[in-house]
């Protein structure tokens, strides 16, 4: 049985060439502020630890950056949610399907997860209903999750992530680490309300999967559309058409900036993938993205009550 | 309007039927998912152009249709099918012409009538005999009209100096106006319509002789005008006689004039007489017009290709369609 959380890690290490895969795990460390006083190790820093972390003393004994580790209260919980609605039957940009982007995704996080010994759970499902995956630790809960995804998705139901959402609203206790990974939509009024009360209430990372290009440039690729959640189709030659592809254009520089909007407003750190070759590239800078916004709110919380 | 191959349009129903069944089964091989398509249709630009696409995918279905049902239809090869019931104008006259002296002025205008005639003839055979004491054949029954008009005119022009060798042949016999002799030639210029040498449709042809005589006889005719008129009446010619000087005298049968008209009557022929050579020509056109009955042959059925409607139709749908494709071409 092939396991696709093989395949993800494989992947995982043709980029680890390029960039340290530790380097990943630095900024995965640092997004959660798990700190008790149970002093654990120190190692070696890593870039993207945070540079309170550094044991300065120790630092300066040992020669390099040391970084000191503590054993974290409690197990942090990390939940996936995923819009597996019928859109992620749909091309992303890099003209994948979306479902093996979301796959994907979704294999890379749980694995810096894993690596870190969080529990992962899952939450997908569409416009018609959620199911839910409770958190639990180790690969083979992950590669469980993963074929979940897999083989359930795309759905039969329209997208709708407000009742994903809505779900952890409701049911779900306690503060979770949220990676929702979905397409590029663009929230209503009642997601951004949820999205809102979300990010107040656990950490949330938000992993754009962008959709394919409506007007491709190149003639080559241009072929008939049809979307799957309506099911209307879009005649090549229209999004040809230089006035259409303009104001199409036009039109997608206001929904991006309109979507960044959002995102800035609710608070929520959001990063965006072509396809499952930058997904990588993406789940760094989310982190990233993620850290220096929680720091800055931080800061500008002024040392806010509880740090963990 | 009528198809000569009409089989081959349920075959091309047929044909576009499977044509647009194996479309629409290999259509959706090509084209991809994708989603929140609203991105692009609910652009006011979009929706435009594709108002705009649909009106040309809806013309050049249109086109399309037009084009395969000329096109069908062409093939079908439609005919015009049509009963034509041609008019045969088939009168053989003969102009009997009583050459002497008195009767001249009448004969150059009938001459001269008939000259003006002979170019408007089409179908109809004219001849001329001239006679006084013998007679001659000027010209047989022709449709050479060109010829005859030639002839009529020199003899308009001889009858009208009254000189010249035109009458050469004419004072053969014994006295002048033999009229019954005249008559009887005029007849026999007609062809037998019975026996080896009947030219088949001669018979159908109708007969007429225009007789200009005054009926004064002098001398001994071989044929009396009675046993002339019974000839004509055998072979089925009607004598239509002008008399430029009926002077009778009662109504006595042995008057000259009331001969002629007792005569011509008997042929079924009509009897005028004259005043002034200036009333020939109408004289003659009654005489025509009462001859004047068309006879119309055989209804016949002409069954002609007419494709010129379905091509041109085809064409210009199919050049539409060109235009068009041109313009949906991205």
């Amino acid at each position: 049985m092939p396991s696709l959380l093989r395949r993800i890690k494989s992947k995982m290490f043709i980029f680890a060439h390029r960039r340290t895969l530790s380097l990943l795990d630095g900024e995965y460390g640092s997004v959660f502020k798990g700190r008790s006083l149970d002093f654990d190790e120190l190692r070696a820093y890593v870039p993207g630890d945070e540079v309170r972390d550094i044991d300065w003393k120790a630092t300066a004994r040992h020669g390099s950056p040391l970084v000191k580790r503590y054993v974290a209260v409690r197990r942090h919980s990390v939940l996936l949610m995923m819009d597996t609605g019928r859109n992620l039957a749909a091309r992303s940009l890099s003209g994948e399907p979306k479902k093996d982007v979301a796959v994907h995704a979704a294999g890379v996080l749980g694995y810096l997860a894993s690596r870190h010994g969080d529990d992962i759970g899952l939450l997908h499902g569409d416009a018609a209903g959620s199911k839910y995956i409770p958190p639990r630790n180790g690969e083979e809960h992950l590669e469980r999750l993963l074929r979940e995804v897999d083989a359930n998705a795309p759905c039969t139901g329209a997208s709708n992530i407000a009742e994903q959402l809505d779900y952890v609203l409701r049911y779900l206790k306690g503060r979770l680490l949220i990676v929702a990974v979905a397409d590029e939509f663009l929230p209503d009024t009642r997601t951004v309300s949820l999205m809102r009360r979300l990010s107040a209430r656990h950490e949330v990372l938000w992993l754009t999967i962008r959709d394919a290009d409506l007007a491709p440039e190149d003639a080559e690729k241009a072929l008939d559309s049809f979307d799957v959640g309506t099911g209307q189709g879009i005649p090549m030659p229209l999004a040809m058409d230089a006035t259409v592809r303009a104001a199409y254009a036009a039109a997608m520089l206001d929904r991006d900036e309109s979507r960044r909007n959002i995102f800035r407003t609710v608070g929520i750190a959001e990063e965006q993938t072509t396809g499952s070759e930058d997904v990588l590239t993406a789940v760094f800078a989310l982190l990233e993205k993620h850290r220096s916004g929680a720091m800055s709110a931080r800061s500008s919380g002024k040392d806010g009550a509880n740090a963990g | 309007m009528e198809l000569s191959y009409w089989w081959i349009l349920p075959l091309a129903a047929t044909a576009v039927a499977i044509a647009a069944w194996l479309s629409r089964r290999r259509r959706p091989s090509r084209n991809r998912a994708i989603a929140h398509g609203g991105r692009l249709t609910d652009l006011p630009e979009y929706q435009r152009a594709l108002r705009r696409h649909r009106a040309r995918l809806a013309l050049a279905v249109v086109l399309g249709a037009v084009f395969l049902a000329a096109t069908a239809t062409a093939a079908a090869r439609p005919a015009q099918r049509s009963t034509e019931q041609p008019e045969i104008r088939n009168r053989d006259i003969v102009l009997c012409l009583d050459v002497s002296g008195s009767m001249t002025s009448t004969d150059a205008a009938i001459a001269g009538v008939f000259q003006k005639l002979a170019k408007e003839f089409d179908g109809e055979r004219i001849g001329m005999v001239i006679f006084d004491s013998s007679s001659v054949q000027l010209f047989p029954l022709t449709d050479d009209y060109d010829y005859a008009a030639e002839q009529l005119k020199q003899a308009t022009e001889a009858l009208d100096d009254g000189a010249g060798s035109f009458f050469d042949g004419t004072w053969n016999g014994d006295g002048s106006s033999l009229i019954g002799d005249g008559l009887a030639t005029c007849v026999q210029s007609f062809p037998d319509t019975e026996g080896s040498a009947a030219i088949p449709g001669d018979s159908k042809r109708s007969r007429s002789v225009v007789l200009a005589t005054d009926n004064f006889l002098s001398g001994e005719p071989i044929f009396t005008l009675e046993e002339a008129a019974t000839l004509a009446a055998a072979k089925n010619v009607k004598v239509h006689a002008l008399n430029p000087a009926d002077m009778d005298y009662g109504d006595q049968p042995d008057q000259p004039g009331t001969q002629l008209r007792a005569s011509t009557e008997h042929t079924g022929g009509t009897y005028f007489t004259l005043d002034s050579p200036d009333a020939v020509p109408g004289i003659v056109h009654k005489v025509q017009e009462t001859e004047a009955t068309s006879y119309t042959a055989a209804p016949q059925a002409v069954v002609a290709d007419a494709p010129a409607l379905p091509l041109g139709i085809a064409f210009v749908a199919g050049a539409g369609l060109l235009v068009l494709g041109w313009r949906l071409e991205p």
